[in-house]
């Protein structure tokens, strides 16, 4: 896509209306669930109750929401700062380790490392959190490897020539040029996190996955497409929103 | 002229100290784990938790010593490794790393000796954190130590797999008492059975979506038109969470088996293997017809035409050339769907289709850690195994790769 094509598109309403529309779609699942009973009797003409109430909706979007937005803080935070650390001149030496973890620690499944992190620390939110900062983490690190790498040795020489310090040669040359391929790390990271944060409903922690458990124990499909229906539109919201920011990136 | 010269030249490392930072980093790390937290805990039986000990009453002093002795040595060699005879001091810490992961089960020999009752037919040894970030830590020198020393993946297979027989020696005739073996002996049969339940599941989804994967593949080159809906198809069955897909399937499959008797002679059911097979290929196929895809269309256009000038047909062209220069690629894809899907089959527990997530899932039920490890910690090695042995294959098979 040419660049001239890409800053059409980013001005164009329509886009940037996506992401409203998503957000608003899921305001009204949140709020307007009970409304959809009818619906829902059609997956289970049987059952006494349809939807799930045993804690309100928008208290378990929130809950779902925190997890995620503390884990996606820790991760972006730690991930850009080891990204940055290995490539400078002093932090050379971790470079080859940090890498070779970034790529072994994607192959540990996060329910295994859930499940592991529960004998440190115990039941709850806890665990789950540990557990979307270490999956997080690796996608971040991995981008933030590569967007830096790959800035021309050249423009770099260029700034230094130009006078620049180390340290605005970072800010001003080198993160703006990486950007793009930083944000593609963070939005894998934090899309992946929305959709396993509902594994922690498996260790006591109260979130989206609520829902699905208490329909997978009781047979009760409508509960799992609830907490199904809510965490895809929360997916749908977060990735179009990075979407249109990493459109924005491209624009300029 | 060299625009160069003024500039300011990053300055060299002062000679009289200049240690491998990253080694003496982590073996520090690894000296103040061993001395600091708690080796080993013990508990009379399943349900109370244990007392933790420090590696002094672990192990002993000559223990104790022994250990933090070998650490100490590695701290040291870490401090001279960057040194004219660098290659020697790696090869020696290389030496040393594995000296001590060998002599880890002994120590839990030695823990078991001092501190379990021969006579509490129940009590158990559980691993304190102590010795897991030690070990941890011993694995991140191996990796730096395997990268200084530039290993060959084979080399660094044939140092590992001795250390993997010792501690299954070990695990299998001395250490009893440990909790994770208690546990494995109350269900070494149902432990076999969730290991063949999981490789089955695994292997077959794998299969079927690298068939499936292949296939829509090659539908995708053939119709360009098709591509982006198959895409959207795909991306979006990975957005649905991996708990709720299973859910979703119970009802449809239930459905099935009671109205389809096909289906139910089958063995379909809304638990079980069925619905599990289902999500696992559905999540699968994404990143197999990616890669399968991307893999076919990536290889060189010029190539493709000096085989055309050849005289190759356009099969030949395709079975001679295309494919096999996209196989490494496509096999990536196979290495990653294998590895999501280990993971993946630990969730299938939830809805029934056994495999390594029903200890997880009832450990963590009977709030039993040791059994959520026995659950865990296979699965964590499965998944690296089938990683390593996977990427060996494509790197065997990457045209002027490793042979």
């Amino acid at each position: 896509m040419s660049t001239k094509s890409a800053t059409h598109n980013a001005r164009s309403p329509w886009q940037l209306g996506i992401p409203l529309v998503w957000l608003s779609l899921l305001g009204l699942a949140v709020t307007g669930m009970a409304q959809l009973e009818g619906v829902f009797r059609l997956f289970e003409p049987d059952v006494r109750s349809v939807i799930y109430s045993r804690v309100d909706f928008s208290l378990l979007l929130g809950r779902h929401l925190f997890v995620v937005a503390i884990a996606a803080l820790v991760t972006i935070t730690v991930g850009l700062a080891a990204g940055i650390a290995v490539t400078r001149n002093k932090g050379r030496d971790f470079l080859p380790l940090v890498s070779q973890l970034a790529s072994i620690g994607q192959t540990f499944p996060p329910v295994a490392v859930l499940a592991l992190a529960v004998p440190v620390l115990g039941f709850g939110t806890l665990p789950i959190i540990v557990a979307l900062m270490l999956y997080g983490l690796l996608p971040i690190v991995r981008n933030t490897l590569t967007g830096l790498q790959e800035v021309d040795a050249g423009i770099k020489e260029a700034a230094q020539a130009m006078g620049m310090t180390s340290g605005q040669i970072l800010r001003q040359v080198e993160l703006p040029m990486a950007a793009p391929v930083i944000l593609a790390g963070i939005r894998t990271s934090v899309t992946i996190n929305i959709a396993t944060a509902a594994l922690g409903a498996t260790v006591g922690a109260s979130n989206l996955g609520d829902p699905i458990i208490a329909g997978i124990v009781n047979g009760n499909t409508a509960y799992v497409v609830q907490g199904a229906l809510l965490i895809g539109l929360l997916a749908l919201s977060v990735d179009s929103t990075f979407e249109q920011v990493q459109r924005r990136l491209k624009a300029y | 002229m060299s625009l160069k010269d003024p500039l300011p030249v990053a300055k060299g490392r002062l000679c009289w100290f200049s240690p491998n930072w990253v080694l003496l980093l982590l073996s520090t790390l690894a000296l103040g784990a061993f001395l600091g937290l708690e080796i080993v805990s013990v508990a009379p039986n399943r349900i109370v938790s244990g007392t933790g000990y420090p590696v002094f009453s672990a192990l002993g002093w000559p223990g104790t010593l022994l250990g933090a002795g070998l650490i100490l040595a590695l701290i040291g060699l870490s401090c001279m490794a960057d040194q004219r005879h660098y290659r020697g001091a790696y090869r020696a810490m290389l030496a040393i790393v594995m000296a001590l992961l060998g002599l880890m089960p002994f120590a839990l020999m030695v823990a078991i000796h001092r501190l379990v009752d021969s006579d509490l037919p129940q009590a158990r040894l559980g691993i304190g954190a102590g010795f897991w970030v030690t070990l941890f830590v011993l694995l991140l020198a191996l990796v730096e130590l395997r990268t200084r020393l530039a290993l060959a993946r084979i080399w660094s297979w044939s140092l590992l797999i001795p250390i993997g027989l010792l501690w299954w020696l070990c695990l299998s005739l001395w250490l009893e008492p440990l909790a994770l073996m208690r546990e494995y002996h109350s269900r070494s049969e149902q432990f076999f059975t969730a290991f063949r339940q999981h490789l089955e599941l695994v292997g077959t989804a794998v299969g079927i979506s690298l068939m499936l994967g292949m296939g829509l593949a090659l539908l995708m080159r053939r119709y360009p038109g098709g591509q982006k809906a198959a895409f959207a198809v795909l991306n979006f069955l990975q957005t649905i969470p991996s708990l709720a897909l299973f859910g979703l399937l119970l009802a449809p499959l239930a459905w099935l088996a009671a109205n389809v008797p096909l289906a139910a002679s089958l063995g379909i059911s809304g638990i079980g293997w069925a619905p599990a097979l289902v999500a696992l290929v559905a999540y699968s196929l994404l990143p197999m017809v990616r890669n399968t895809f991307i893999a076919l269309e990536e290889v060189s256009p010029a190539v493709i035409d000096a085989a055309h000038g050849m005289g190759m047909s356009t099969r030949q062209v395709f079975l001679q050339v295309r494919l096999p220069l996209a196989l490494p690629v496509m096999l990536e894809g196979v290495r990653i769907t294998t590895v999501q899907a280990i993971g993946l089959t630990t969730v299938a527990a939830l809805i029934g289709a056994g495999g390594f997530g029903t200890f997880v899932f009832q450990g963590l039920g009977q709030a039993a850690m040791d059994m959520v490890l026995l659950g865990a910690l296979p699965i964590l090695l499965m998944a690296s195994v089938a990683d390593a042995l996977l990427g060996a294959v494509s790197d065997f098979l990457r045209p002027g790769g490793a042979k």
